[in-house]
């Protein structure tokens, strides 16, 4: 007597999908047998957007690609375009472009720990972690007057310098931090049942990973120290002292420690960017209103004009985004506008992972599993 | 003072005393003697118990769903309603308003009369566990000889119903959803029964009454003479098999949005969905009391043989509700603390782990008896 | 020494140019010779391939390969010029598990087909879609409407018709 196999649809609508995604499962019995993903459910054409737009008119979308961590999509874009066009930057401007990637890295990790937990039925983490994003995001608003779509990293600075009273702020945000880690480690990581949820589940060895293309902390959890900012870095991370945070147990639950690891030494980054930022300017003029400017740039300021034509070459560009390395490829004709730009996403790249761990799993540890990939899915449809 | 005996056998005898008190007892009972059907006051008697208790039932299940949402705010810190009526009490009456508002949905291919069957299969056993339990001295609607037999009976009756309401709703995941919960029904029903056992060696009565009033008295003066400090672990056990039983977190899967949508009953909308839930709040109370009863000493309180014997009824009625609504704080605080628990993990505790410990409670009980331990 | 110059000194017949893109070595290949350079970078260090890019010039299409070492710490850049009618090279899934979803987008926006892929089917749109949208000749005033059928697949269409549901 032989038993049949029964497909299920995850469908694009549904509660821990973090998105619409569709998961289409055939399953024996409880066992997942075959795992086949649908996506594109929120395709917007960005790609093709980019070749319409002008190089500064682009960055607003990339605000739109990964949303909750929307900073690290704009710088990787503006870096790509930096190095294309030849653009030098202010060092305080440098500095604030790393204060806010530091501080999106922690806002990114406390949303994908409380979705993790929401889908594994605790739903206390969630309303913490956001109870914290929102003293992120009030920072946030402070700085550029947005609070998810940020808009404010431009190619040659920032668009506006630091108000006053940040500092303070962000210090005491630092210090509300610090103790706060320490309580969900306590709630969470020691909880048995949690860690009888996650350990051993959605195992793949590091020469796996690293062919499926998967990158940032979910690769760090299999035990590959790969970290952009180490091996190739950029910005002022070389004058700063940090670690690359891995794990090697190539399980779910490392992948998860890796993240927590990771806010705390995202805490420490920030601190020590309080203590070296540099005086001067940080602006480029590229505000709206304000007539654009030639100029050869000075030492403490880039004039920086809204339309400018980068020589004509192409350039791959890559930074260590919260989800993992995010790559801008640009292709430009000398024109105003961008011949072809291509986005290299790492929720696209890590989920190519996903059907080959689910397979022997049952559908809750494709559910845990799947939140420690930690995919947004405006990163996945572009 | 009191003396510790049990005034009146069950309610009904209490409020045939107070109507002879009043004095209009005796009058009624001649009319319908010479009408020939006395039998009809006392149907009118037991009509007046059950109405009273099921209001009470009712209102304590609309104060359940405040108290929960309540206290999930205080868990997650924020507040919890606060806008309908004051601090939100009024919340339940307005869910239920919206819910009897809702559409009522049938599926096209459902099976008609067992679809709108099952709810109340559902939530009428929830109701009928509150028979035996003590709510206080004297306050017991009957005291069945076999009152424990009773309720673990009647908690098993539940799977039946949830398999019709599953099947009967022509879908698949309903059907998925509802024979893991039997399944998880069955597993944990016998680990609570074997736990529940080992009460009875020291009672040597099924009676909910005669295991209230056997943890009367205190040890030096001040320690209660509950089971739970006779009986740790089945205490332990009794608690988990419980929370397993009703389907909470932990062991919520067959619930969790997450995974199959709403298990059993995604199917149903309006007041059927509401009898879901109020079946559920309702098993809450009834579960929490009867673990208040067995083991941590029903309405019995070390203070109670100071107060005039009038008073007791009252009193010991408010120290039941008092330690059944700490039984259930604790479920509640449990609930949005820890993480669900996976299935075959779920079905591995409730085999591999709780049934052999329960045997081994009731082995080395009953040798500690035999041996003459306890008196 | 360059990567781009070992391969040149590996396959002189495949390698076109060689050359520098933005501080990375480049190097142009044949499309006949793609697979056996690939297994050859890959047997060089090079397990992260990063991003395979497809780029629609008017006269031709060209699909840039770009591709990270952890050992070694380098970078390596191929880029495989193809015709403009049926433009098609062979696949790299076999060695990158990840160029499998890579080439399928590329397949699916640009319209490049990969000889070889094991499941070559449209991943960002739907499945009914007609045309390319990130090549230079695709009509944007042209609508198509798309709903979802009954067993959960797309339906697509151009004049709107597949919207009204009995």
């Amino acid at each position: 007597m032989k038993t049949d196999e029964l497909l299920i649809n995850m469908g694009p609508v549904h509660p821990s999908t973090h998105g619409v995604l569709r998961f289409k499962l055939t399953m024996d019995g409880e066992i997942i047998r075959n795992c086949e993903i649908v996506m594109g459910y929120l395709h917007r054409g960005t790609e093709k957007l980019g070749e319409m737009k002008t190089y500064m008119q682009f960055v607003p979308y990339t605000d739109r690609l990964d949303y909750i961590s929307a900073f690290p999509n704009n710088y990787a874009y503006v870096k790509a375009v930096e190095e294309l066009a030849g653009i030098e930057v202010p060092l305080r401007a440098e500095y604030i472009r790393v204060l806010t990637l530091e501080l999106n890295r922690i806002v990114n990790h406390l949303v994908m720990i409380g979705s993790l937990l929401l889908d594994l039925g605790a739903s206390t983490m969630i309303m913490y972690g956001f109870r914290e994003r929102e003293n992120a995001l009030a920072l946030f608003d402070m700085l550029c007057g947005a609070r998810m779509t940020f808009n404010y990293i431009k190619p040659g600075g920032v668009r506006e310098d630091m108000p006053e009273g940040f500092i303070p702020k962000l210090n005491e945000f630092i210090n509300d931090m610090d103790m706060r880690i320490d309580d969900y480690e306590q709630l969470v990581s020691g909880n048995e049942i949690f860690m009888g949820r996650m350990k051993n589940i959605g195992v793949m060895s590091a020469q796996d990973a690293i062919n499926y293309g998967m990158t940032g902390p979910s690769l760090r959890g299999h035990g590959v120290n790969y970290d952009i900012r180490k091996m190739e870095p950029y910005s002022v991370y070389p004058d700063l002292d940090f670690k690359a945070c891995m794990r090697r147990e190539c399980d779910s639950f490392a992948r998860y420690m890796v993240r927590i690891d990771e806010m705390r030494e995202s805490l420490h980054i920030l601190k020590q960017v309080v203590d070296q930022m540099p005086q001067g300017k940080a602006e480029t003029h590229a505000k709206y209103g304000i007539a654009p400017m030639t100029g050869a740039p000075t030492a403490v300021s880039t004039y920086f004009p809204r339309i400018f034509t980068p020589p004509p070459g192409e350039v791959y560009s890559r930074i260590e985004a919260p989800k993992g390395e995010l790559g801008f490829y640009i292709v430009s004709d000398g024109t105003i506008k961008p011949y072809r730009i291509k986005i290299r996403s790492p929720s696209f790249c890590n989920l190519t992972a996903i059907p080959k761990m689910v397979e022997g799993l049952m559908i809750p540890d494709l559910i845990a599993a799947f939140g420690t990939i930690d995919v947004v899915l405006g990163d996945v449809d572009r | 003072m009191w003396t510790g005996d049990i005034m009146f056998a069950n309610a009904y005898e209490l409020i045939v005393f107070i109507l002879n008190f009043i004095g209009i007892y005796e009058p009624i009972n001649n009319i319908f003697k010479t009408l020939g059907i006395e039998y009809v006051l006392r149907i009118i008697i037991v009509f007046i118990e059950i109405a009273v208790l099921l209001v009470f039932a009712l209102l304590t299940i609309m104060f359940l769903t405040w108290m929960e949402r309540k206290v999930v705010a205080m868990v997650q810190a924020r507040y919890g309603p606060m806008v309908t009526g004051p601090r939100g009490l009024l919340q339940p009456v307005m869910d239920g308003i919206k819910l009897i508002g809702k559409e009522d949905i049938i599926p096209a291919k459902a099976d008609r009369w067992v679809f709108t069957l099952a709810p109340f299969l559902v939530f009428i056993p929830a109701l009928l566990i509150f028979i035996p339990l003590p709510f206080g001295e004297s306050l017991i609607i009957s005291d069945l000889k076999v009152g424990l037999l009773y309720l673990i009976a009647i908690s098993a009756l539940s799977p039946i119903a949830i398999l019709l309401a599953g099947w009967s709703s022509n879908n698949k995941y309903s059907l998925m959803g509802a024979m893991r919960a039997v399944a998880q029904d069955i597993s944990y029903t016998i680990p609570l029964a074997l736990s529940a056992i080992a009460i009875v060696l020291f009672t040597g009565s099924l009676s909910t009454v005669d295991i209230v009033t056997a943890q009367n008295g205190t040890w030096f003066g001040f320690i209660p003479k509950w089971f739970i400090f006779l009986q740790p672990l089945g205490f332990i056990l009794f608690l988990i098999a419980s929370i397993a039983e009703m389907g909470r977190i932990p062991f919520d899967f067959q619930e969790s949005e997450q995974e199959l949508v709403a298990g059993f009953f995604t199917e149903y909308s309006g007041i059927k969905f509401a009898m879901f839930f109020l079946a559920e709040y309702a098993h809450l109370f009834s579960v929490s009391a009867i673990v208040v009863t067995l083991f941590l000493g029903g309405w019995s309180f070390p203070i109670l043989p100071y107060l005039p014997a009038v008073l007791v009824p009252l009193v010991s009625f408010v120290v039941f509700l008092v330690k059944t609504y700490a039984v259930i704080f604790f479920a509640m605080w449990l609930r949005h603390t820890v993480p669900r628990v996976r299935i075959d993990q779920l079905l591995n505790l409730g085999w591999k782990i709780m049934i052999p410990l329960a045997l081994l409670n009731l082995l080395v009980t009953g040798f500690l008896l035999t041996v003459g331990v306890f008196k | 020494m360059n990567p781009a110059e070992e391969i040149k000194q590996l396959f002189p017949d495949s390698v076109v140019s060689v050359g520098q893109q933005i501080k990375k070595p480049l190097a142009i290949i044949k499309k006949e010779g793609l697979l056996e350079v690939a297994q050859k970078v890959k047997e060089m260090g090079f397990d992260n391939l990063s991003v395979i890019t497809g780029i629609d010039y008017g006269d031709r299409f060209e699909v840039v390969y770009n591709f990270f070492s952890y050992v070694k710490k380098q970078n390596l850049v191929l880029k495989v010029v193809l015709g403009h009618e049926n433009p098609e090279v062979a696949s790299l899934a076999s060695i990158w598990k990840v160029a499998d979803w890579l080439e399928r987008e590329t397949y699916d926006l640009v319209g490049i087909k990969f000889r070889g892929h094991p499941n070559l089917k449209r991943i960002l749109l739907p499945e009914g879609w007609m045309g390319h949208p990130l090549r230079k000749d695709y009509d944007m005033n042209v609508d198509q409407f798309v709903t979802i059928g009954e067993d959960g697949e797309d339906i697509v269409s151009t004049d709107g018709s597949n919207l009204l549901r009995r």
